[in-house]
């Protein structure tokens, strides 16, 4: 169920938050292997506490310092940087030729992914740490001023806004009608794709910094008050939720009918989605706060290292000590595996 | 005025003995610490002391508020820590509304900055909870969402706790270095400076945001053993946490934490901006602090503790960690046992029998002796109120 905008991606792309919208982590196009050497070593200069995203052979990548960088896998060298005023924390998407990020300094930036240069910018009034999201010639994205925005993908120019009840730093998934987010009020809202009017919101118990997954018509998301949820996308009834050991600020990336995420206390769990059985979970660190992502017959999460557990029993398979950062997501791009650390390091690795 | 001083080892050292601790004990194995290098302090020259600085309103007062439905198969509840909160601030100030409680420490036109302690994060950290309800009282008095400001030294400390997500709109959350190098966020003016083991950098300075924008802090610190200064309270909070390029005060398995956290803590205008300590002791831990997330040594206490002492506040914290080590079988936070020194963290992290570094918690009574405080526990008036 890809929904990004683009229409043709090539094999290795990777283009926004777990690949794609959908959250499905890259899974069955991805050859994943052991990494077994280092190719390059790229050093932002700052630290990076947010996931690279690729297409065409160049990875984009945003750090604290407050800029984006465009690398050349093949090289590892730098094809330009785009600097901005404040932090960034955001991890950037793709819309067609525009690269799509936000940034502490309230706004969210466009700009062209061949030459570096912004095409536009928009203006919240909080920062925006979430992933921009596009759909049929519109981006979403929440801010941390408790608003949710829609702005033309091609001008940057607003469509509308949604006040919800607190501070977002879920990012946002678009289908076709209905945008789907998590919010620091501990609500999951449904807004109308068209005019941002709350279709319904369905309480949980403390604040979501999880991102939602959307399968069919069930949502999956996680929330600080320990528990996945799985809600009914035209509803907002709660199907299930199972109880973790804390706070879940990792985002789910879902495969057919198996969901997994990472909660705080350091477990992968693997869910059935229609049931929320338990098909297993494994200690992958001291803490997870990443996205897991789904490669070939694996499941991939960057905490402490990088790790790959197999996909039916969360067995551990291979991991590395590369990518020490707990914000951060690989890239599985068929042969190679591209991995952005906290203290700035990216690394491209064979 | 010149606030540059050189403070003297000798008048802070061997604060052990001042709360009980006994080398020359049977069965305590003798080792002989290295004395402290001299501390010169700078602090900045225009700042203006305030009566509200630390010792504060209330020298010697705690209020130990415990209710065990405050935190429930870890989840710490809301309304609870909400009423708790308004109890204990109505029994330090003598008011009878917590809005006139909290006016007594803070003004409308305050820029206040609540210091948090994520570093535990996510297995014991700042509880959230407890931070919204220092918001709302905050907004209570007057003082707006723009001017008040969360923070601590790390981000991504921070966002592992998930604050930002969790807190009101309009609060900053602030995470003033981003690495473990980077100087941008500090004031060069303001430090102090010892050579503890020869480090190339023997500075450690005032992060600019305390210097410059605020002007009140509250010190929300967590309940833990720390494996060099033995517990990490009010005054290591505020302390490490302000100043830079602090863990070179300890190089295993010998910590000059005393009496360098005393010494940051006195420094204005830190001093004199941090008027009210809230200590989470929601979750405690009683070893491998203050980063452990082993949950075998993270007990689930459901208390808080108020007040304007930091030094009496440690000190009630430190008899509550030695009492629960006690119970547990785990050797004092004092011990000098070189037996129990290791240099393996994994030995450290899941054996509370063992330790990375000698444990130097007279820090607390050498804040004592710079006027922080009171640290005899005879001349604390230690108020308990329990649900």
């Amino acid at each position: 169920m890809t929904q990004n905008a683009k229409p043709s991606v090539a094999e290795t792309d990777w283009v926004t938050l777990l690949n794609d919208n959908a959250r499905t982590g890259g899974q069955g196009i991805r050859p994943t292997h052991a990494p077994s050497k280092t190719r390059w070593q790229f050093r932002t200069g700052s630290s990076i506490r947010s996931a690279p995203i690729l297409r065409n052979g160049i990875l984009y990548v945003t750090c604290i310092a407050g800029s984006l960088h465009a690398i050349d896998v093949t090289s590892g060298r730098a094809k330009w940087k785009f600097p901005v005023a404040q932090q960034v924390h955001s991890t950037p998407s793709f819309y067609g030729d525009k690269v799509l990020f936000g940034c502490d300094d309230g706004k969210v930036y466009a700009v062209d992914c061949i030459s570096g240069a912004k095409i536009w910018e928009s203006s919240t009034g909080g920062e925006v740490w979430t992933s921009p999201v596009a759909r049929s010639g519109v981006v979403f994205f929440g801010s941390a001023d408790a608003q949710v925005y829609a702005v033309e993908a091609a001008t940057g120019r607003g469509r509308w806004t949604q006040q919800l009840g607190g501070r977002i730093y879920s990012t946002a998934y678009a289908a076709e009608k209905q945008i789907y987010v998590g919010c620091g009020d501990g609500r999951v809202y449904s807004l109308d794709a068209s005019s941002g009017k709350i279709l319904w919101s369905t309480a949980t118990g403390n604040g979501i910094d999880s991102s939602p997954a959307v399968v069919g018509d069930t949502i999956v998301i996680g929330s600080e008050d320990f528990y996945v949820y799985a809600m009914d996308a035209n509803t907002g009834a709660v199907r299930w939720k199972y109880e973790t050991g804390l706070g879940i600020a990792s985002s789910p990336a879902v495969l057919s009918d198996l969901v997994v995420v990472g909660s705080k206390e350091g477990y992968l769990y693997a869910l059935d989605i229609p049931t929320g059985q338990l098909r297993w979970k494994t200690r992958a660190s001291d803490v997870i706060t990443s996205p897991p992502v789904f490669g070939e017959r694996v499941v991939c999460i960057q905490s402490g290292g990088t790790a790959a557990f197999d996909i039916t029993t969360g067995t551990q398979v291979w991991r590395a000590g590369l990518g020490g950062a707990v914000q951060s997501v690989p890239v599985l791009a068929g042969d190679a595996i591209y991995v952005a650390s906290l203290n700035g390091e990216v690394y491209g690795l064979e | 005025m010149d606030r540059r001083t050189f403070v003297k080892a000798s008048c802070l050292g061997s604060a052990g003995l001042f709360l009980g601790f006994d080398p020359n004990a049977p069965g305590q194995e003798n080792v002989t610490l290295p004395e402290p290098p001299p501390i010169e302090v700078h602090g900045l020259p225009q700042a203006k002391h305030s009566p509200l600085g630390m010792p504060g309103l209330f020298p010697g007062r705690v209020v130990e508020l415990s209710d065990p439905k405050s935190i429930l198969r870890n989840r710490v509840s809301q309304p609870i820590v909400g009423r708790m909160i308004e109890q204990g601030m109505k029994e330090l100030t003598g008011e009878s509304s917590l809005r006139g409680a909290w006016s007594r420490f803070i003004e409308p036109i305050d820029v206040v900055g609540i210091k948090i302690n994520p570093s535990g994060a996510p297995a014991c950290c700042s509880s959230p909870e407890i931070v919204r309800e220092i918001i709302g009282g905050l907004q209570s008095v007057g003082v707006p969402a723009r001017n008040i400001i969360v923070y601590d030294r790390y981000g991504y400390e921070i966002d592992v706790g998930s604050y930002q997500a969790l807190l009101p709109p309009g609060v900053f959350v602030v995470g003033i270095q981003d690495g473990f190098v980077d100087a941008a966020g500090y004031d060069p003016n303001v430090y102090c400076e010892a050579n503890f083991f020869g480090e190339w950098e023997t500075r450690s300075y005032m992060a600019s945001i305390v210097a410059h924008r605020l002007t009140k802090i509250i010190n929300v610190p967590t309940m833990k053993d720390h494996s060099a200064s033995g517990v990490t309270g009010c005054l290591k909070n505020l302390g490490y946490g302000t100043f830079n390029n602090v863990a070179r005060s300890h190089r295993a398995p010998y910590s000059f934490t005393d009496p360098l956290i005393g010494v940051m803590c006195s420094i204005e205008p830190l001093r004199s901006k941090a008027v009210l300590h809230i200590m989470d002791g929601m979750r405690q831990v009683w070893h491998g602090g203050p980063l452990t997330q082993v949950q075998d040594f993270i007990y689930q206490a459901g208390t808080l503790v108020l007040g304007t002492d930091p030094v009496a506040m440690d000190t009630v914290e430190l008899e509550v960690i030695e009492k629960k080590r006690r119970k547990e079988g785990a050797p004092s936070v004092w011990d000098r046992d070189p037996k129990s020194i290791t240099e393996n963290y994994d030995a450290f992290f899941h054996d509370p029998s063992k330790n990375l570094f000698y444990r130097r918690p007279g820090h607390i009574a050498a804040a004592g002796k710079l006027g922080l405080g009171v640290a005899d526990l005879k001349q604390i008036d230690h108020r308990r109120i329990a649900a």
